[in-house]
């Protein structure tokens, strides 16, 4: 996973992602950082469900959305908006 | 008649069990083996803990904390990195049943209810602490306290820690920074935003009366009685077992 980036969410915590794309969808991910997200162990099945995800904030956002939503999970210091500006900026920007 | 819960000092333990336990208990009292409990503890070898979601590789120089016998660990919980001095910190786990009044669906309330135990036992010693949102308790805005939570099987666990002293410079020789030109600048930062109860009142308080302070504080803010507890068989011997199994083991420690 070659592209990295960090994003500080102002008041919250920070956002690590790194990633590999293919045909401008997300090939590889792996988030790291300090914010809660529970069920912990949840993490992984998110990384999961991001993959194949077009590199466009919005779509990801709304597939973490859907998945903090169907999955009842609870974020605290980073929103699903946070995590998609992290992947897009990891990504070198929209598309 | 007044709630009782367990109270448990475990004393001076490495980070694998420390971590093993908290784990333990909150399983027994999943099972209503153990009443909500509150624990204190420290750490030998001092430590660096990290959060559930970080990367040992990315926040721990790994080979710094093999030459200087400091132990690494993750944590069941969210939140940063976090270097646990064995003579600087007080840690303390709060483990309490998910019905409990003291716990919200809201996990921000909750952090700041369980908190506000920590922050009347520090203002028993002339600490004028406050709960900062998301997890930290600051002193005149500076952090003196962090904490994290986890909750499952129908429990909360809370754990966190208490700086009665601090060293900046351990901490950023352990911790990863992005790179050594801004190593001193991050220990002068750390000076500003980091503050431990000997900066504050300008003495030493030991272990002993600050323990002493936080189970009054805690006492008064939940509304409780915590009397003097034993892990019981099933905590020490499931501790062991997370001990060698998971927390000191590379596959969890290295998961992320």
């Amino acid at each position: 996973m070659m592209l990295k980036a960090e994003y500080k969410v102002e008041g919250g915590k920070l956002i690590k992602v790194q990633l590999a794309k293919r045909e401008g969808k997300i090939d590889a991910i792996k988030i790291t950082g300090d914010f809660f997200m529970h069920p912990e162990d949840l993490i992984d099945e998110l990384e999961k469900a991001l993959l194949g995800c077009p590199l466009n904030e919005n779509a990801i956002a709304e597939t973490i959305r859907r998945f903090v939503r169907d999955r009842g999970v609870i974020l605290l210091g980073a929103t699903p908006e946070d995590f998609a500006k992290c992947i897009i900026k990891a990504g070198g920007g929209n598309g | 008649m007044v709630e009782k819960w367990r109270l448990l000092d475990t004393g001076l333990k490495d980070a694998f069990y420390n971590m093993a336990l908290d784990e333990a208990i909150a399983i027994a009292r999943s099972r209503n083996i153990v009443p909500n409990t509150i624990r204190f503890f420290r750490w030998e070898p001092s430590a660096v803990s990290i959060g559930y979601f970080q990367s040992m590789e990315e926040e721990v120089d790994v080979e710094a904390c093999r030459r200087l016998a400091i132990d690494f660990v993750r944590r069941r919980t969210g939140g940063g990195a976090v270097y646990h001095d064995r003579d600087g910190e007080l840690t303390y786990s709060i483990i309490v049943n998910e019905d409990h009044p003291l716990v919200s669906r809201d996990f921000q309330r909750t952090y700041e209810n369980l908190c506000s135990g920590l922050v009347k036992g520090l203002r028993l010693l002339g600490v004028p602490a406050e709960f900062k949102p998301i997890n930290d308790i600051v002193v005149e805005g500076k952090k003196i306290s962090g904490n994290a939570q986890t909750r499952g099987m129908g429990v909360v666990h809370q754990h966190g820690t208490i700086l009665r002293d601090v060293n900046p410079t351990i901490m950023f020789t352990v911790l990863k920074v992005p790179s050594e030109k801004i190593r001193d600048k991050m220990i002068k930062s750390a000076e500003e935003r980091v503050t431990s109860i000997k900066r504050y009142l300008g003495r030493e308080v030991s272990f002993e009366e600050l323990k002493h302070a936080l189970i009054e504080g805690f006492e008064e803010s939940f509304g409780i009685e915590l009397v003097p507890g034993k892990i019981e068989d099933f905590e020490e011997q499931l501790a062991i077992k997370l001990r060698e199994e998971k927390y000191s083991a590379e596959w969890w420690n290295f998961k992320r």
